[in-house]
């Protein structure tokens, strides 16, 4: 018989908007505030938060350039954040090739 | 997990991956331009000051490249930058390569300089290393002309080698001719290229 071993699916990333964010930044070089707020259609607030949630983990680099009113936020995702990702994103794409069935579905089946 | 969370989140991935790298926007339209027309105007003007005019303190402008091409550079890089909010990971190849291109050009002088000799391959080497960033440009870009032009520039500096000894100035006008071949042409063409996608986006 077979064993699954279930992968680990990191709880940080699997929150949509950090994860919207994530992949962002991953695929390009950087990004500012503004254009992260734009892409992952969220409010500046709830942005600002997950960055900084990002940020201390160690996923995220986050630099600030410019002064006063034209003071720009520049994110960058860090070597760490990437490794993070394509862990996450591998666990995901495990799972599904699995087709573990969820707790419905085995609900549905039993019924 | 359900198969639904699964789903929601790979689609997720796909989507934002989708977004950013699938709809590129072109920039950096003025920067071909800012180096272009400085490197072009003052090899010229090295030409005339030398063969015509037969002025060697015109040695000095060649500080004027960098010294106009740096400013305008940054300042178009800021402006692309606070208008499209990012920097794709090509962009940054390309930035990095001809920042790199640059450095060579400018290592290849000052070492000339220290060692007080003049090889007569110097104007060569730095057309066919404008050449070749310029092709390697439209290979990343997928812009044609720039492709064409940077294999045409790469070709004509060999021309260069034909002039040697006393005629060493008309190398300069070569590598002039190639810088407007490499930069400003090119430059203009991707210019409207941007505008076009602008108004079409719009």
């Amino acid at each position: 018989m077979s064993t699954f071993k279930f992968p680990v699916i990191n709880p940080l990333l699997h929150n949509e908007l950090r994860l919207k964010i994530m992949v962002a930044l991953d695929s390009l070089e950087s990004a500012d505030f503004m254009y992260l707020c734009q892409i992952t259609d969220s409010t500046r607030g709830n942005l600002s938060v997950q960055i900084t949630t990002l940020k201390d983990a160690g996923y995220l680099e986050v630099s600030k350039t410019g002064l006063g009113r034209f003071a720009r936020t520049v994110c960058r995702v860090t070597r760490k954040g990437s490794e993070a990702l394509r862990t996450y994103e591998q666990g995901l794409r495990r799972l599904f090739e699995q087709r573990v069935p969820d707790s419905n579905e085995v609900i549905q089946k039993i019924g | 997990m359900s198969m639904n969370t699964i789903h929601t989140q790979l689609d997720v991935i796909a989507n934002i991956r989708g977004e950013v790298v699938g709809r590129p926007v072109p920039t950096g339209e003025n920067l071909f331009l800012a180096w272009g027309y400085p490197t072009a105007i003052v090899l010229f003007l090295e030409f005339v000051a030398l063969e015509v005019w037969h002025e060697f303190w015109c040695q000095w402008l060649w500080l004027g490249i960098p010294l106009i091409g740096v400013p305008l550079m940054m300042y178009f890089l800021n402006e692309d930058y606070e208008r499209t909010g990012r920097r794709t990971l090509d962009q940054n190849v390309i930035l990095m390569m001809w920042v790199f291109v640059g450095f060579v050009s400018c290592l290849g002088g000052v070492t000339m300089g220290v060692a007080n000799v003049f090889s007569m391959l110097y104007c060569t080497f730095q057309g066919v290393l404008v050449g070749m960033g310029c092709f390697l440009t439209g290979v990343i870009l997928h812009f044609r002309p720039k492709t064409v032009c940077g294999i045409v520039g790469t070709a004509l500096s060999f021309l260069s080698l034909f002039f040697q000894g006393d005629q060493w100035p008309w190398q300069l006008l070569i590598v002039s001719v190639v810088t407007v071949i490499t930069l400003i042409i090119p430059g203009h063409l991707f210019r409207r290229y941007v505008k076009n996608y602008k108004n079409n986006e719009l």
